[in-house]
């Protein structure tokens, strides 16, 4: 994961260097009546140099070791550690998180989590789909009776709005 | 009101129905999640918080006193009897504890550890409610100059205890501060890094922030492991009772754990997890039977006293100053701050309810967590089978559903499913994320200070040093910074002049 390092630092020096840049438009007072920017000024100051020393941190071995951060390096304990791991489970739990977002809206919260429940128990590893899906139901149901019937959340009811009112 | 009184009082706020409902069912919760290996206190707490939103503040705190006790208690469990820790503050009790139990010994490890938490939670609260008040009296005097001290050199002190990369936890600090400043600024009304989204006026909500960081990455990073089969080793009752030698041998292992444990719970930094360390590597160096690594019960009772006695040490800070020096005491923060109370000095003499009544629960809580951690240990332990796939989607609904509750926004979805992915990424690269969540608490309270101080001064930056105790506790953080780094420097030359 060292080139993960490599690319998150540089990731995190950008968003400081914007950071700053936006800070210093921002009124600066004096020292003894600062104003909104003067904070944010010494904030991303620290958050440059952090940034850059991680940088540093991260590519000075690398080279010492005649590596740029874009050749292969060897795998070390963190690289191979996720092909070990089932990284692709982290990427579809994200893509089902963004999906049930995507879809609370216009579909509405109970048939949404009803989907995102029955897919989230698939890729956690039950694969029986028709119990899966009954499973999914029978929670999904729960949750709708204790947030929305019971605490009053409003969640948004989408196109079953209309049958559940 | 005095000490005494207090806690007199804090007893009636404590024991009516609902306070005890509460208090019961954060024992229940933190024992459950204490056993689970995976789903740690804090990120419970978190995924919890949106729920508190709906209750009264003293029953959300009680709540989450009897998780983050619950949870020293039950991770205990399945490190003796599975070698699995439940939670990190259990790591140590693997060692020696699942030694015990494989010579026959578990349900002696269990009972030590049980009431050595039952011994070390009580004094950790008897110092909670001595010095808490008194800290409180005496933070009264505290101006801005010392508020800014006290954040700035805890957060120091966390990095620096933490135990990974300085550099790297420093960085997680910027960010923390550099995401606190979000929003609208609260003296002249100024937008700041709002990108002209109305929703974003009112800062970056420390909800969907802890949700994300600790419940979603924490459900992410166990979607990755891979399943085990687990196999229980069955504890009869009656055979959880140590013999006199093991008691014996247990007494003063447990009384300084409770100690070490309390002490370390005062410094910023995951103090349960330090303090199980300390309190192991004190118990194994005054080892008189040679037992250590191969079942020693002295390296189940310090441990095991010690995570307890933190948790009680990490409340007087926030108690006492309104200053969390954990992740899991910001959560905990964030329960006061969703209900509009600003927690701090003031906290005991306008919320005395409050203020007693969460130091009470405190008392009862311990009392229920010995009956469910020794005579219901077994029922507990068999939670462990909850297979990941109904488990880990329940947890995910709760956290969709309850960051939506307390603001009804989309956006505070979109924020948790970010900083879930942020917080992943965070652990693989081996950042800490704890310094990131306490500085984007403590950011908003620091920037407050800074510019009182300098308002007060009239711009003169030494005010910081010429206030005697601002000044101290400054130098002190500087000291914990550099000397460390001077250390290293002395010994590596002197390694190299040899």
């Amino acid at each position: 994961m060292k080139i993960g390092s490599v690319v998150f630092a540089g990731l995190i020096l950008a968003v400081g260097l914007v950071y700053e840049i936006m800070a210093l438009n921002m009124p600066r007072g004096r020292l003894s009546y600062p104003g909104p920017g003067l904070f944010p000024i010494i904030i991303g100051v620290f958050l440059i140099a952090t940034a850059l020393g991680c940088l540093l941190q991260e590519i000075l071995p690398l080279k010492r070791r005649g590596e740029g951060p874009s050749a292969s390096a060897p795998p070390s304990q963190d690289s191979a550690a996720p092909e070990v791991r089932n990284v692709q489970k982290t990427f579809q739990v994200m893509a089902l998180m963004v999906g049930y977002v995507l879809a609370l809206k216009p579909i509405g919260f109970l048939i949404s989590i009803c989907a995102f429940l029955a897919v989230a128990i698939h890729i956690f590893g039950y694969h029986r789909w028709v119990f899966g899906v009954a499973m999914a139901a029978v929670i999904a149901g729960i949750s709708y009776a204790s947030f929305v019937l019971w605490l009053k959340v409003p969640m948004p009811m989408g196109i079953l709005e209309a049958v559940l009112e | 009101m005095d000490l005494f009184g207090g806690l007199i009082h804090g007893f009636s706020v404590a024991l009516t129905p609902t306070n005890l409902l509460f208090g019961f069912l954060g024992a229940v919760i933190g024992t459950i999640i204490g056993i689970l290996p995976g789903l740690g206190p804090l990120g419970t707490m978190a995924l919890l918080l949106s729920l508190t939103y709906g209750f009264d503040p003293t029953a959300g705190m009680i709540l989450f006193a009897g998780i983050y006790f619950g949870a020293m208690y039950g991770g205990s469990t399945t490190s003796i009897l599975l070698n699995i820790p439940g939670e990190a503050a259990s790591v140590i009790t693997v060692i020696e504890g699942y030694q015990m139990a494989r010579r026959g010994r578990a349900g002696a490890a269990l009972a030590v550890a049980a009431i050595g938490s039952f011994v070390a939670g009580t004094i950790s609260l008897i110092g909670l409610s001595f010095l808490a008040p008194t800290l409180a009296t005496a933070a009264l005097k505290f101006g801005p100059s010392e508020y800014l001290a006290v954040a700035l050199v805890g957060l120091v002190i966390m990095s620096r205890l933490t135990g990974g990369n300085l550099l790297k936890s420093m960085m997680m600090i910027a960010l923390g501060l550099a995401l606190g400043t979000v929003g609208m600024e609260t003296v002249a009304g100024y937008m700041r890094y709002t990108f002209d989204q109305p929703l974003l006026a009112q800062g970056i909500d420390f909800l969907p922030v802890a949700m994300g960081l600790f419940g979603i990455s924490e459900v992410l990073v166990t979607a990755e492991e891979p399943a085990g089969n687990v196999q229980l080793q069955k504890v009869r009752f009656w055979e959880l009772w140590p013999t006199l030698v093991e008691w014996k041998r247990s007494f003063v292992p447990i009384i300084r754990g409770s100690f070490i444990g309390f002490f370390v719970g005062l410094i910023p930094g995951p103090s349960p997890v330090i303090s199980t360390m300390v309190s192991y590597s004190v118990e194994r160096k005054l080892d008189k039977h040679g037992e250590f690594g191969k079942g020693a019960i002295e390296g189940v009772a310090g441990p095991e006293a010690a995570n307890n006695a933190a948790v009680g040490g990490a409340y007087v800070p926030l108690m006492a100053l309104g200053i969390p020096f954990t992740p899991a005491m910001a959560v905990v923060m964030a329960v006061l701050l969703i209900h509009g109370i600003n927690p701090g000095p003031l906290l005991m003499s306008e919320k005395p309810d409050l203020f007693w009544g969460v130091i009470a629960s405190m008392y009862i809580g311990n009392l229920m967590l010995v009956i469910f951690n020794l005579p219901l240990v077994g029922f507990f332990a068999r939670i462990i089978r909850t297979p990941l796939y109904l488990l880990m989607p329940i947890v995910l609904l709760l956290c969709l559903v309850g960051v939506y509750s307390v603001n009804n926004s989309i956006l505070d979805i979109w924020l948790m499913t970010g900083f879930g992915l942020l917080g992943y990424l965070l652990r693989r690269l081996k950042y800490d994320l704890a310094p990131l969540v306490l500085a984007l608490v403590l950011g908003p309270m620091m920037e407050r200070s800074f510019r009182e101080a300098m308002m007060i001064s009239r711009g003169d930056l030494s005010v910081f040093m010429t206030r005697p105790i601002s000044g101290m506790i400054l130098l002190a953080g500087v000291l914990v910074l550099l000397v460390p780094i001077l250390i290293a420097w002395v010994r590596r030359l002197i390694s190299r002049k040899s």
